[in-house]
């Protein structure tokens, strides 16, 4: 994979695999919430020594219960955050060396993210939103809108790119938040909830979207869902479960 | 910076959701306007006011005066004032003869300051005896002994010295001259009575209160000097260039002369009229940091308003310092919009002044009207330091919209 850093290599070399090459390795990875000063709640440690390999092509689930952490280890994934120990490596590239204007890059290029709310800008217009990441690495504007088109199209909401998000139903919105986050054609999706703001049907309607979408674009994604029916479609499933993650075979 | 300057401006133009940081940031574009408005303004009329007082100055003195370092006079002076007229950029020279005096009209009497003249000449250099406000000064032309002989000898002087010693045109006063004859009994003042023909009034108290002046030849008698001036005057193309060409001239007529120009006998009034200017400067400009204050504020609040939205253009990638320059440019933007109308409605105001003449009472200020003269240079100076101080507010809201931890901003959403 290429990711145009500068930053550090791995330590280690990654195992060579006959199979799909790894695309994400999480080793040892630790997450703890530091006390608050002067408020009641102590130091909250969401996992310990956590592993993780996704491998390229795959779409993992990643279930558990609210709190366990799941928000927190896609935040570590996606350069959003630090951990307090361990390492995530994407490719060759230790995403704990990344300077900031390093981990925005990676974010730029490499990762798609998706909120469980849509967080789409009010201020613009659908298509502005989907082209943001291209004009923010410095891509003309007509470029840029022109890409953010096809993939207002690939959501199947072509009709709608002069529309602020206020003028657009939940679904609409979120389809738009996943347009957005594949307009960079990142290699790695990572979905945070996607459906979990959205009706049954408009959630069902969104997954399928996803998972049609990763199959059509070679996409790497790791998905959090509370949704097991969604969990149990992707070729994976892990559940996080007091801070271990543990491979979901038979549901 | 396409992309921040394209955020930033829909930010701006965009409905807040919360009121009044757009009041706010309306406060804040009005603020900056009438901050920098009432600075050109004020610099306008500073500049009016100067530039009024050194053309009625100028008007009234010569850009160079040349005289002996020993003070004892110029004898042979027609061949040096030919001479001397020929260096370059001096476009008018002309000799007197300046002498203390006491003039008295009944029982009241005033210090005054003779300046014997060549009126055509003294004409081309200085314009009092041209301000004539009673009489006339054509009887100051010279005259043949004989002519000068019959009746008295005449005087111009000041509106301020007649009133001060109760005199009109028509009447006559004593002159008295320390410069006396010498007698077994010592030094003897010598006095003699002129008819004063013209009264001028140049608006300035020094010259209205204390100038007068008679012929050459007059005040060469009265002084006891024969065929002696005092002084050469001159009037030069560039009055910026006075002080170089007082020195060609202070080369050209040899050793014992030196010059000065206009520059050094008002440096203190023009110092202190620059002085003036500056703590205008100084004082208006403080409504453009309250001005600034009010964008800093309007910002803060933009960026607490927008933490979540940062947030989500960090999860993206853009960048910190791309964070930071979008607010630093939306600063910008009400500092730019806000200068920009100051500058029409300041150029608007002055030009308005300039055009329709706020009238003043000439009693009180020696000027009938309020002058304007807007310079471009303050148009330059004043917009810098309107987006200097408002980029300085800036800094800290863009700062702290550049630290937004993306993780954190939403981990509550």
């Amino acid at each position: 994979m290429s990711n145009g850093f500068d930053g550090n290599t791995s330590l280690q070399p990654l195992p060579v695999s006959s199979g799909p090459s790894v695309v994400l390795r999480a080793e040892g990875l630790t997450k703890v919430y530091p006390a608050v000063a002067g408020a009641a709640l102590g130091e909250v440690e969401l996992f310990r020594g956590l592993d993780l390999t996704v491998h390229a092509g795959e779409m993992v689930a990643i279930v558990g219960d609210s709190g366990a952490g799941k928000s927190s280890l896609l935040h570590l994934l996606a350069a959003l955050d630090k951990p307090t120990a361990g390492e995530v490596w994407c490719g060759e590239s230790r995403l704990s060396t990344f300077t900031p204007k390093q981990a925005a890059e990676f974010r730029n290029r490499e990762v798609g993210y998706v909120w469980q709310f849509h967080y789409l800008l009010p201020e613009f217009t659908a298509l502005e939103n989907i082209a943001m990441p291209l004009l923010a690495r410095g891509m003309g504007r007509a470029a840029a809108l022109e890409k953010a088109a096809f993939w207002l199209n690939e959501v199947g909401l072509s009709a709608r790119g002069q529309h602020r998000s206020g003028e657009l139903s939940g679904g609409e919105q979120q389809r738009i938040s996943l347009a957005r986050a594949l307009v960079t054609e990142p290699e790695i999706l990572l979905a945070d909830e996607p459906t979990g703001d959205l009706d049954t049907r408009t959630g069902v309607a969104v997954f399928e979207l996803i998972q049609g979408l990763h199959q059509a674009h070679g996409l790497t994604s790791i998905l959090v869902t509370h949704n097991l029916d969604f969990a149990a479609r992707c070729g994976r499933m892990l559940r996080l479960r007091q801070g271990r993650l543990e491979e979901q075979k038979n549901l | 910076m396409r992309f921040e300057l394209f955020i930033a401006a829909r930010y701006l133009r965009a409905k807040r959701r919360q009121a009044v940081v757009g009041v706010i940031t309306a406060i804040s574009v009005i603020g900056v306007a009438a901050g920098v408005a009432a600075l050109i303004i004020a610099l306008a009329i500073t500049n009016g006011m100067r530039r009024d007082l050194q053309e009625r100055l100028l008007g009234s003195t010569a850009h160079v005066d040349l005289m002996r370092v020993a003070a004892d006079g110029m004898k042979d002076w027609r061949p040096l004032l030919e001479r001397l007229r020929k260096v370059p950029h001096v476009t008018a020279a002309a000799p007197g003869l300046y002498g203390q005096v006491l003039i008295s009209h009944g029982v009241r009497s005033g210090g005054g300051l003779i300046k014997g003249v060549l009126p055509e000449d003294e004409k081309t250099v200085g314009d009092l005896l041209q301000k004539i406000v009673e009489g006339s000064a054509d009887a100051l032309e010279p005259v043949s002994d004989a002519a000068a002989a019959q009746g008295l000898p005449a005087i111009v002087i000041g509106k301020d010295m007649a009133e001060d010693i109760g005199v009109r045109v028509g009447d006559s006063v004593m002159v008295t001259s320390p410069q006396g004859d010498l007698t077994p009994l010592g030094l003897v003042p010598k006095y003699q009575k002129y008819l004063v023909v013209g009264i001028f009034r140049s608006g300035f108290y020094q010259y209205d209160s204390s100038y007068a002046f008679m012929r050459l030849k007059d005040a060469q008698r009265l002084f006891s000097e024969p065929d002696l001036i005092s002084v050469i005057s001159f009037k030069v193309d560039d009055l910026y260039k006075a002080d170089q060409v007082a020195k060609v001239i202070e080369q050209e007529a040899g050793k014992g002369f030196q010059t000065t120009s206009w520059m050094e006998q008002n440096r203190e009034l023009f110092r202190a009229l620059k002085l003036e200017q500056i703590v205008t400067f100084i004082v208006l400009a403080l409504i453009v940091c309250v001005a600034a204050l009010n964008i800093l504020i309007a910002l803060t609040m933009m960026v607490m308003e927008k933490t979540k939205d940062i947030a989500v253009l960090m999860s993206f990638g853009v960048t910190e310092e791309q964070v930071r320059r979008i607010f630093l440019l939306q600063g910008l933007l009400i500092s730019v919009i806000g200068t920009a109308l100051g500058l029409v409605v300041g150029y608007g105001a002055s030009w308005a002044g300039g055009h329709y003449r706020f009238p003043l009472d000439a009693a009180v200020y020696s000027i009938d009207y309020l002058p304007f003269a807007p310079r471009a240079w303050d148009a330059v100076v004043v917009a810098a330091v309107s987006l200097g101080v408002s980029l300085v507010a800036t800094i800290y809201p863009s700062s702290s919209a550049a630290k937004v931890l993306p993780a954190e901003a939403l981990r509550y959403e």
